[in-house]
């Protein structure tokens, strides 16, 4: 570790081993993504400079205090999270810029157990007085239910331990995003979108740049204090193309995925060079043949296969869902605890694995948000189911004595419970590449980028679009197609896996919007992937109406 | 916290005193928002979160920036409208800027209710408790969320312009699954009031139907007639509303385009009994008087005898096609008759019975087509009984279908799981409706 890494890392006890080999778990699976580039940045200096800019380490003595108030009212447990978000909107449309959004929002979340019951209080007025009476209403809440669990016969709250860690953690980046003035975003953006609009044929373009910054302290009655801050950055350009006279209109989404990143990820992204074809895409699109249905053979690119793996993997393993916990909304799991190490849900080349030490991932992080350190683990080994999704509260469920550190709440007023890691599928030992898979498939469509999609609630059938579609005959792209979407339940789907791209194919998707809980909050995640061959229903989405 | 008029006036003006820009607006929201989840038989996550926001959005010229904040101190204030004013000037010009909106009215709209305000974590245990055992009693796994709300908000600018809105919400949901996981249905209250809450008859309601919908026979995808429950018309509504974009339909990219050119305002597009309207004073089902932007939310019809009468908008739009000022609406009322779900049933030959849909997505903006599940209890009826549980569908349909194809309209009520948009609707049979594929999932 090079010493001024060091320096920020001023880490106790067991905490440092986990960050160590999380960093070492990480670059495990050899070759499973893009080379590194050839000349390594020195993040250091930013990540210093990012610590010492940040206003909310100097109010941990105000989560300290928080804690302690819970504790003293009679709490088994308290955890303390002084969240600044901070989210920023640079849009285009055409030739004109939107308003730019700049949003903030600062406070303290106390999340408590007593009695057995779970309590939390999140305020913005962080004045001595009200943040111990926001202990105090935490505890009150907590003793509430704990209560009622009592009353009910029901178990009462019990956290698995985690190794107290004091620590920093920091997004590598060379440039904060924040520090781009949003003129010279929007200017960026206004070239793309011309470039775009240049295309014949191409009506509307619409472009923008999201960045979020997400500056974390927690504290934790086990004396755990952990302040780490979080950059993600997002791209999106559409093209639209409309023919009035025949009543059509097809869009065209740019591929490029949402990155835990700097805004140089942005900057490199080259979607100047990209954007014409993006519009050569939508006017295509707009001309192509409407897809005949049928069971036919799809092979997808990462850009498509990272939402499925997100819808149909991803949420399944969330240990609360199979538990029956998120029944009334997100939904339950087609998986039950007993099918860990039984239930076979891909065909052997299937391997899924968990990863918050994933580089670019939008889950990836130092610790979760009670303090349990990132970590890599399997899902999906050969097919079979291996692992699940847990917290502190979770592990015990199934009979483990630690966490896989999958707790996150969105901003300080959100209560942290379970939420995705970043679940990858890896790479297949044959390397093969994107051309291996069409050259070998006789008949059928390939799928490009993120469309509409719909999953129920034990994410069983689904139904997922994509951006681009080409069909594919004896091997080869022969021309592009329209309305297409692919159906299937996750086992049929899965289990027709029969091949799957080598590790130089590897890419990361992404999203800010992984939905769950009541209230809703809205979790960060990313899914690396090849491109893999399946078999599905393709449907047509064109309607008859027309 | 929470902000009474003369409060909110002040915080407002405070903001404005600190402009240097004649255009410069501020929306101000303070909720104080409880709630306790429940599931697998037991209480889980509960909180309490006070907060306020504060949106400056400042103008220099066409130059315009909005950042948003969460502290109402002076310091703060002056700082938050520093940063709007100085990262308008760095922003770049945005051409369908427009001026600031002058003083409007409201229509008065009462929607606090005091039994609400005074809900705490105890209450909530009792709620939550009586909905557990009552689930517990009928022999069903329940899952939900108790939610509280006081929420006040506000807008202001430099030109006059004054909105405040205070109100209330409650809502308890609640999903019952049969023990062997073959069965499950949900229920929702939602409203400003608390009086009408009895979680024993919410947790009942849901737990019949979850127990009717057990072991679920299998059945062919098909367009099939279809009756569809209250929440299941509001769950497709919702995503008409959305839809009625006059922006969208003039520039030719959604259902409501004429081909060549302009829109379906005034065209007869669907059955001569549907009327659709807003109305955000309706005395029962309150809703906000205005948009975010300080727009006022009048009583509007949508849909009269069938005829599609109007498209909401943006104000640039509306200024740029001379069209009335008309956000998005805040509530959606459909008109409707007087029979209830069970004697729709009963005069109904042949069909599917849905519940509710889930995870509705777009699939084709041009013609409104949707995808998405049945969820909750889907049934086969046979010369007006319920036969038997039919497994869940996927459908692919547009809820315009729903509204050209309706046979017969029950009498409207509140969708209790639509808690975002008030949404009060009837049952509806409806001749034909796109099952496309069957769904495993219970």
């Amino acid at each position: 570790m090079p010493s001024s890494r060091r320096q920020f890392l001023t880490i106790s006890s067991v905490g440092s081993a986990a960050w160590l080999s999380g960093i070492a778990a990480s670059a495990a699976p050899k070759g499973s993504r893009e080379p590194a580039p050839e000349r390594a940045p020195s993040y250091d200096d930013q990540a210093a400079e990012a610590l010492a800019r940040s206003p909310v380490a100097s109010d941990a003595d105000i989560a300290r205090r928080a804690v302690q108030a819970a504790m003293d009212g009679g709490a088994t447990y308290a955890d303390a999270r002084l969240v600044l978000m901070r989210r920023e909107q640079v849009a285009v449309r055409d030739d004109r810029a939107r308003p730019v959004s700049l949003r903030e929002h600062y406070g303290l979340g106390i999340r408590v157990v007593a009695d057995g019951g779970w309590g939390f209080a999140a305020i913005q007025a962080l004045s001595d007085r009200a943040v111990v009476d926001a202990a105090k209403l935490a505890v009150t809440s907590a003793r509430a239910n704990g209560k009622l669990r009592k009353d009910l016969g029901q178990p009462l709250v019990e956290l698995v331990p985690a190794p107290v860690a004091k620590a920093t953690w920091v997004t590598p980046h060379e440039i904060d995003p924040f520090d781009v003035a949003p003129i010279d975003k929007a200017e960026m953006l206004l070239e793309i979108a011309a470039r775009a609009k240049a295309v014949k044929g191409v009506s509307f373009v619409e472009a923008g740049f999201s960045a979020v910054a997400e500056d974390k302290l927690l504290v934790t009655s086990d004396g755990s204090e952990l302040h780490q801050i979080f950059l993600r950055v997002a791209p999106q350009l559409t093209v639209t193309a409309v023919d009035r006279r025949r009543g059509g209109f097809a869009s065209r989404d740019h591929e490029a995925p949402a990155m835990l990143a700097g805004w140089e990820y942005l900057r490199d992204l080259g979607l100047r060079n990209d954007a014409a074809g993006v519009g050569e895409d939508a006017v295509r699109k707009l001309h192509a043949a409407s897809v005949e249905p049928g069971v036919k053979t799809v092979v997808l690119a990462p850009s498509n296969l990272w939402l499925t793996i997100h819808e149909s993997i991803g949420h399944p393993t969330e240990l609360d869902r199979v538990m029956g916990l998120e029944a009334d909304l997100a939904g339950t799991s087609f998986l039950r605890p007993e099918d860990l190490g039984e239930r076979r849900i891909g065909s052997e080349r299937v391997n899924l694995v968990a990863d918050r030490t994933q580089p670019g991932g939008l889950a990836t992080v130092g610790w979760d948000d009670e303090g349990v350190a990132a970590q890599r683990w399997d899902l999906v080994r050969d097919g079979k189911l291996v692992g699940w999704q847990t917290t502190r509260d979770q592990a015990k469920w199934i009979g483990e004595s630690a966490s896989r550190g999958c707790c996150y709440g969105e901003g300080h007023d959100g209560v942290p419970f379970q939420r995705m890691p970043n679940v990858s599928l890896q790479p297949g030992p044959e390397g093969y590449t994107t051309e291996d898979l069409i050259n070998a498939t006789e008949d059928g469509i390939y799928v490009t980028g993120r469309g509409s999609w719909s999953i129920d609630q034990q994410r069983y059938n689904f139904q997922f679009s994509g951006q681009t579609f080409w069909e594919i005959k004896r091997g080869r792209l022969t021309r592009p197609l329209r309305d297409v979407a692919y159906q299937a339940n996750t086992i049929e789907f899965w289990s027709s896996c029969d091949m799957i791209g080598g590790p130089g194919t590897y890419r990361l998707g992404g999203t800010f919007g992984d939905g769950k809980g009541q209230p809703h909050q809205s979790n960060s995640v990313s899914h690396g992937c090849p491109p893999a061959r399946f078999t599905a229903n393709v449907i047509n989405t064109g309607g008859t109406d027309q | 916290m929470t902000l009474l008029r003369k409060d909110a006036k002040r915080l407002v003006d405070k903001v404005l005193a600190q402009a240097s820009v004649g255009d410069l607006r501020v929306q101000v929201s303070a909720s104080k928002r409880g709630h306790l989840r429940y599931g697998a038989g037991r209480p889980t996550t509960s909180g309490d979160v006070d907060g306020v926001t504060l949106a400056v959005t400042a103008s220099k010229g066409r130059r315009t920036a909005t950042v948003t904040g969460s502290r109402t101190d002076d310091a703060a204030v002056a700082e938050l409208v520093r940063r709007a004013e100085g990262l308008a000037e760095l922003s770049p010009e945005d051409p369908e800027h427009m001026p600031p909106l002058a003083e409007a009215s409201y229509p008065k709209v009462r929607a606090e209710d005091k039994a609400v305000t005074r809900l705490d974590p105890g209450a909530r245990a009792e709620l939550v408790g009586r909905a557990i055992r009552r689930a517990e009693a009928d022999g069903v796994a329940a899952a939900g969320l108790l939610e509280h709300e006081q929420l006040a908000t506000a807008v202001g600018n430099r030109s006059g312009l004054f909105a405040h809105h205070a109100c209330t919400q409650v809502s308890l949901s609640a999903t019952c699954r049969t023990e062997d996981g073959t069965g499950s249905a949900r229920a929702g209250f939602v409203s400003h009031a608390l009086s009408g809450l009895v979680p024993e008859i919410l947790v009942s309601d849901a737990a019949q139907r979850a127990k009717r919908s057990q072991l679920p026979a299998p059945r062919d995808p098909g367009r099939y007639p279809v009756i569809l429950a209250p929440q299941a018309v509001a769950d497709l509504l919702d995503v008409f509303v959305g839809g009625l974009d006059a922006r969208r339909a003039d520039e030719g990219r959604s259902a409501f385009s004429r081909k060549g050119g302009g829109n379906l305002v005034g065209d007869a597009l669907f059955d001569s009994r549907v009327e659709l309207w807003s109305d955000p004073a309706d005395p029962n089902d309150p809703a906000s008087p205005f948009d975010r932007g300080g727009r006022p939310h009048r009583k509007v019809k949508w849909v009269e005898g069938g005829v599609l009468r109007a498209l909401h908008n943006s104000r640039y739009w509306a200024d740029k096609q001379g069209l009335e000022d008309l956000p998005m609406p805040s509530s959606l009322h459909m008109g409707g008759g007087t029979d209830d779900l069970d004697a729709l049933v009963s005069g109904f030959d042949r069909g599917i019975l849905i519940s509710r849909f889930w995870y509705i997505r777009m699939l084709d903006p041009q013609q409104l087509l949707v995808t998405g599940l049945t969820r909750d209890g889907t049934f086969w009826i046979d010369k007006g009984k319920v036969v038997e549980p039919v497994r869940n569908f996927r459908f692919n349909d547009s809820p315009l279908t729903l509204l050209r194809k309706v046979v017969a309209l029950g009498r409207p009520q509140r969708a209790g799981l639509s808690t975002e948009r008030v949404t009060v609707v009837p049952p509806l049979v409806v001749s034909e409706f796109e099952l496309s594929s069957v769904s495993d999932a219970v």
